[in-house]
């Protein structure tokens, strides 16, 4: 069940290759281009261990590793594969498939692209899982929790998009919309909650999802707010203990609001979004166990180009899940301090430190046998990206 | 006669004009950077926006062009007096950006080479190649852009 689309996205690929390969006289016709990236995280906490790493004690298990191919065989198609090794904590030491995909731009206006494709919600979420790319080493945690990421970063199906020119007095709009279907292995990190309370998802979960997303550039130079709106149904089988079931979850959709400002040496961006829900999982001759959840979620931030190589940043991440019982449990206030030095085009390093108060997301109760309120969180990170 | 306010008051001024003078030259020149573009591609000038454009993945057309390949400098003075004045990122940050559009899956990263020469060899042979060269570098069999 969840190989058949891995496959078929595959098998896209090598169809849309294979096909032009005949107007290809050599490796060269094909552009074909080979890039990666690995990076190493290293994390101390001082109170609850974070995301199954043992953070109080100082953990380095937190190792990520891209292999990306992409070949360009005629002007306007790409077609591209990208595969991902990921260790978090016992959430995740495997090797999956980022996107596999084949894109077609006509023109400015208009182009496609499909197979496994990103998902394009939101501010970051295309790009989110790509460290090279960004000055944190945690994005702000309230909108892309780093053990959820799977849920939201691309599914198998596609993506419509384009920019339409407004004229020069008011900017341009760019686009995007995009269905499919959302695939989640049973041992996603994003079932980690669920599995706390004793539950597996034997197959992952599976379901439709749609969405869009529109991007206004401003006539002022450097400004840029969007809104996107996701649509998802996703449900699995479920067991718990010998009990057999499933688990369902409503259908909801999900806004999010954003801008961003960037100005030579200066970014300025924020982002709301609220998430309302009910996960049902119902056992035959068992019990129904409802999980409902209503999260509203925004962060603002900062970064300020300090050198050719060194950048500094700070963002405020806040998010609250109303259907939580009040106490520390139903939120998260996480300030953080950030900085990147490019050492060379290629080697980077970050550190970045946190003050978190709630524990609302990245904790699991399988090694956190009482979680305190808050906690002081210091990261690490070394890149290196061809 | 002057009093010793006016007196204050131009040596002032000279000390701002001076640093105004000394300011000048740390600022890249837009003259020491060439825009070059294979002789296909239709445009004679262009914009400060559509290179910004071009050449952060957000565009790959100019006007009276159909599309366009930015090529890059490895690194140098011209990279980043490009990059600073017509991008507005630092080179870190520009590479950066694209490593997000490459690993995202929205584009492929521009070729980059090693020199001016280099870029004029691409550009001169490849349809509608767009790059930046020193000014005071040969040039010959590709066009150049005037930007506005």
């Amino acid at each position: 069940m969840r190989r058949s689309p891995i496959a078929a996205a595959l098998l896209l690929v090598v169809w849309v290759w294979g096909g032009h390969r005949a107007w290809a006289q050599s490796i060269d016709d094909l552009n074909l281009e080979v890039h990666g990236y690995a990076a190493q995280g290293f994390i101390y906490t001082t109170n609850n261990n974070w995301n199954t790493m043992e953070s109080t004690d100082g953990s380095a298990a937190w190792t990520e590793a891209v292999i990306n191919i992409s070949a360009r065989p005629m002007p306007r198609l790409r077609v591209g594969v990208q595969g991902r090794y990921l260790l978090l904590g016992y959430l995740a030491n495997t090797i999956t498939l980022d996107w596999a995909q084949a894109d077609y731009k006509r023109n400015e206006w208009f182009g496609f692209r499909a197979g496994k494709v990103k998902t394009p919600i939101g501010l970051l979420n295309e790009s989110q899982d790509i460290d090279p790319a960004q000055l944190w080493v945690l994005l702000p945690q309230s909108l892309y929790a780093l053990a959820n990421r799977n849920s939201t970063l691309a599914h198998f199906g596609g993506v419509v998009y384009g920019t339409v020119p407004l004229g020069e007095m008011f900017g341009e709009l760019q686009y995007r919309a995009y269905g499919g279907q959302r695939v989640l292995s049973s041992d996603d990190a994003v079932f980690q909650t669920v599995r706390d309370k004793g539950i597996a998802l034997p197959n992952g979960a599976t379901g439709p999802m749609f969405g869009g997303s529109l991007l206004w550039q401003t006539p002022l130079r450097g400004l840029m707010v969007g809104a996107s709106e996701d649509s998802e149904h996703t449900s699995g089988a479920a067991t718990l203990g010998a009990l057999s079931g499933s688990l369902k979850a409503t259908h909801f959709y999900q806004p999010y609001l954003y801008g961003i400002y960037e100005r030579n040496k200066l970014m300025v961006g924020g982002e709301y979004t609220r998430q309302a829900l009910q996960k049902t999982t119902a056992f035959v001759a068992g019990p129904t166990i409802f999980i409902p959840k209503d999260q509203r979620a925004w962060y603002m931030m900062a970064s300020y180009k300090l050198s050719q190589k060194a950048t500094a940043g700070i963002y405020y991440s806040d998010s609250l899940d109303r259907q939580l019982p009040v106490g520390s449990a139903r939120y998260q206030k996480d300030w953080a301090l950030s900085a990147r030095y490019d050492l060379n085009t290629f080697l980077y390093l970050k550190a970045e430190q946190h003050w978190i108060d709630g524990t609302e997301l990245g904790y699991s109760t399988s090694d956190n046998t009482s979680l305190k309120p808050n906690t002081r969180m210091t990261t690490f990170k070394v890149g290196v990206s061809f | 006669m002057k009093t010793n306010g006016e007196t204050f008051v131009k040596m002032r001024l000279s000390i701002v004009l001076l640093a105004l003078a000394c300011a000048a030259p740390c600022r890249p020149a837009h003259s020491q950077v060439l825009v070059i573009a294979n002789p296909s591609v239709g445009a004679t000038d262009v914009s400060k926006a559509e290179l910004r454009d071009v050449f952060t993945g957000a565009s790959s057309s100019l006007k009276g062009a159909a599309q366009v390949t930015p090529v890059l400098l490895k690194g140098g003075t011209v990279n980043n007096d490009f990059l600073d004045l017509y991008v507005g990122k630092s080179d870190s940050a520009f590479r950066a950006s694209w490593r997000g559009i490459l690993f995202s899956g929205q584009g492929m990263l521009p070729k980059t080479l090693d020199s001016d020469a280099a870029v004029v060899e691409y550009v001169a042979h490849t349809p509608g190649a767009i790059g930046y060269i020193g000014k005071a570098s040969p040039h010959e069999g590709v066009k150049t852009l005037m930007v506005r």
